[in-house]
């Protein structure tokens, strides 16, 4: 950097992108954010944060796995509609969980499934005439049963994540039997990744404090790859601390862990209106096939 | 590559999910016997490590950034097994703590890229590199492993999302999943990321072996394969065997079409097609060498002699950069 001319090119020519390190920087942290945010989210007093984690997370992967059967958009529809009121009673505002859902997923299904509503792609008749882009009736029907099952799908994903903490996750993990090395490596990942992810930020922030100039795309390359071999070295000189850490407190290769969570009448009626539920939308599904 | 919920049905979900917990329980028995009790906290860091380099943008050209997967590079680092494990575990929480990427689909993202990626660019990087010292060829090494390793881990992708207009739909033919056919959804993934994703990685994970090289190399020394090379080389025999499978698919590829098919499609021939589509004739033209006169054996030629002249090549190059290396050093330690 510092053997070469500064361009005005390089200061921006005036613009006000910002810089690579900066876009990093934010980018990590909106996601630290997040998992903070979400631990807040999953901590307020809602309807399925008083749920049994077991309960709650049975009764969703029953709900993704229905999103999945269903061939009626109305029905989507009307699973997207109760993941909705299930945010809402949990104290999760629905503006933000339907923003969440439709500007993620539901936009890149709208950009994968607009093509596949011509009829160059679905031949059939014309909906809506637009030359040769025009829309075929079944093209935008598919196109609409995709969309509508991906933020079906999104939506009820969007409830572990929003109203669940991951300690309660992993407890839960734990009465299903799922493997204690299982469970112990997915909590100390997590706790791993938030640490990176801080760590990360501040490379990226302490760049673009000392930066004056944006480098060559080269030599951004070399600064980037370089701070990920950084993180690989951390990532292992950390994995040897805190084995010789297990090792210090006793750990001799085997684990218990031991879950917190308790259910109750609530959680299994909770769960019996999920599969009441999720058997009368299938139900009526197969009925309108008829 | 992160497939969300609802883009396969589950006749493709739950094969994979079945199909992915038999691997995991092979890579823990295989990590477990290989690193003992400090799997857990290496398995978590890798992990970690895995979903954090994902954040970092790499740049490629001009203005434009992009992700690595860095598959390859922990498969390199950590073995393939581990790999499988730690990748695995970054996908997992991804889905569960980010909603990124599917519930129903984790054994379709864990296979392509937990699976698929780690082994495809471990086994590239170890047939090319050899067991050379010299960073150079480890360097390069890596970089072809990678873009391998996502090229064909997006194939796979794109046939699982090619399969689904075939597997599912409504009794009027409407697809209830994925809408596109193998024919446009195997080239698009394809065509992605050999232009640009598959660079990405490759920057990348020559970028990381460069510097880890400089730094600390022996962060780089040679994993236990979880086979021997030689059963690669059966796995491969085995591909180019089934090859004749491929006569049996009907039509053109998507995009691939010749003079005569495109005047049936368009009704006419594009007047640069129509110039330039004669200037070369390709020595065993359509996989067909006209010496056979069996199409399904024919085909079976054309894969031998295509494989024994990539492999060849590939050799090839090896050879000689391994030779400039050695000069190198001889003069080094000559000096």
């Amino acid at each position: 950097m510092c053997e070469r001319d500064i361009r005005p090119a390089d200061l921006g020519g005036g613009r006000l992108r910002p810089s690579l390190a900066r876009r990093t920087a934010e980018s990590v942290g909106r996601h630290v954010s997040e998992v903070l945010e979400n631990e807040d989210l999953a901590t307020a007093d809602g309807l399925l944060q008083r749920i049994d984690p077991r309960a709650k997370l049975l009764a969703i992967l029953l709900f993704s796995v229905t999103a999945s059967l269903l061939r009626s958009p109305w029905l989507l529809a009307a699973m997207f509609a109760i993941a909705l009121a299930l945010a809402a009673a949990s104290a999760v505002s629905p503006l933000s969980f339907a923003r969440k859902v439709w500007g993620s997923a539901g936009l890149l299904a709208v950009l994968l499934a607009v093509p596949a509503a011509t009829r160059l792609v679905t031949p059939g008749p014309v909906l809506v005439p637009l030359g040769a882009l025009s829309l075929s009736t079944p093209g935008v029907l598919g196109a609409v049963t995709l969309v509508l099952r991906v933020v079906a799908s999104a939506g009820t994903a969007l409830l572990i994540v929003w109203t669940m903490r991951w300690s309660d996750l992993l407890g839960a993990l734990t009465r299903l039997k799922v493997p204690d090395v299982i469970v112990a490596t997915l909590a100390m990942t997590q706790k791993q990744i938030v640490s990176l992810m801080r760590t990360t930020q501040q490379i990226h922030l302490a760049r673009e404090s000392r930066t004056i100039a944006e480098g060559s795309v080269a030599e951004n390359r070399d600064w980037v790859t370089g701070r990920m071999a950084f993180v690989v070295r951390k990532s292992i000189k950390t994995a040897d601390d805190v084995y010789d850490a297990m090792l210090a407190r006793g750990f001799s290769g085997s684990m218990c862990l031991v879950a917190r969570v308790q259910g109750g009448r609530r959680d299994w009626a909770y769960l019996a209106a999920a599969a009441a539920t999720a058997a009368a939308l299938l139900g009526i599904d197969r009925a309108m096939l008829r | 590559m992160h497939i969300p919920d609802g883009y396969l049905g589950p006749q493709t979900y739950v094969v994979l999910d079945a199909a992915i917990v038999p691997v995991w329980a092979i890579a823990a028995a295989k990590v477990k016997s290989t690193l003992k009790a400090r799997q857990v906290p290496l398995m978590a860091l890798g992990a970690a490590f895995s979903f954090v380099i994902m954040m970092f943008n790499v740049p490629v050209i001009g203005g434009s950034t992009g992700h690595a997967v860095g598959a390859t590079l922990i498969a390199i680092l950590l073995g393939p097994w581990a790999a499988v494990l730690s990748v695995s575990i970054a996908l997992v929480v991804q889905a569960l703590l980010f909603g990124d990427g599917g519930i129903t689909a984790i054994g379709a993202n864990c296979f392509n890229m937990a699976v698929v990626m780690p082994f495809v660019g471990y086994y590239v990087y170890r047939l090319i590199a050899g067991n050379t010292d010299g960073l150079r060829r480890r360097v390069i090494s890596s970089g072809i492993a990678a873009y391998v390793s996502i090229v064909v881990a997006a194939i796979f992708a794109g046939v699982e999302f090619g399969l689904q207009p075939l597997l599912a739909h409504t009794a009027a033919g409407q697809p209830l999943y994925a809408p596109y056919p193998l024919s446009v959804a195997v080239p698009a993934m394809a065509v992605e990321h050999l232009l640009f994703f598959g660079w990405v990685e490759a920057l990348a994970t020559m970028g990381v072996v460069a510097a880890l090289g400089r730094s600390d190399s022996a962060l780089l020394e040679m994993k236990p394969a979880a086979r021997p090379l030689r059963w690669l080389w059966a796995a491969f025999a085995g591909l180019v065997l089934l090859t004749p499978i491929g006569v049996l698919a009907p039509g053109t590829a998507w995009g691939e079409w010749g003079a005569e098919e495109m005047k049936a499609r368009l009704g006419f021939v594009p007047e640069g097609l129509a110039k330039v589509g004669g200037l070369w004739t390709a020595a065993i033209p359509d996989y067909a060498p006209a010496f056979v006169k069996n199409p399904l054996l024919g085909y079976l030629v054309a894969a031998i002699v295509g494989s024994v002249i990539v492999v060849g090549v590939t050799w090839g190059v090896a050879a000689l950069v391994a030779k400039r290396e050695n000069d190198d050093e001889s003069s080094a330690a000559a000096a």
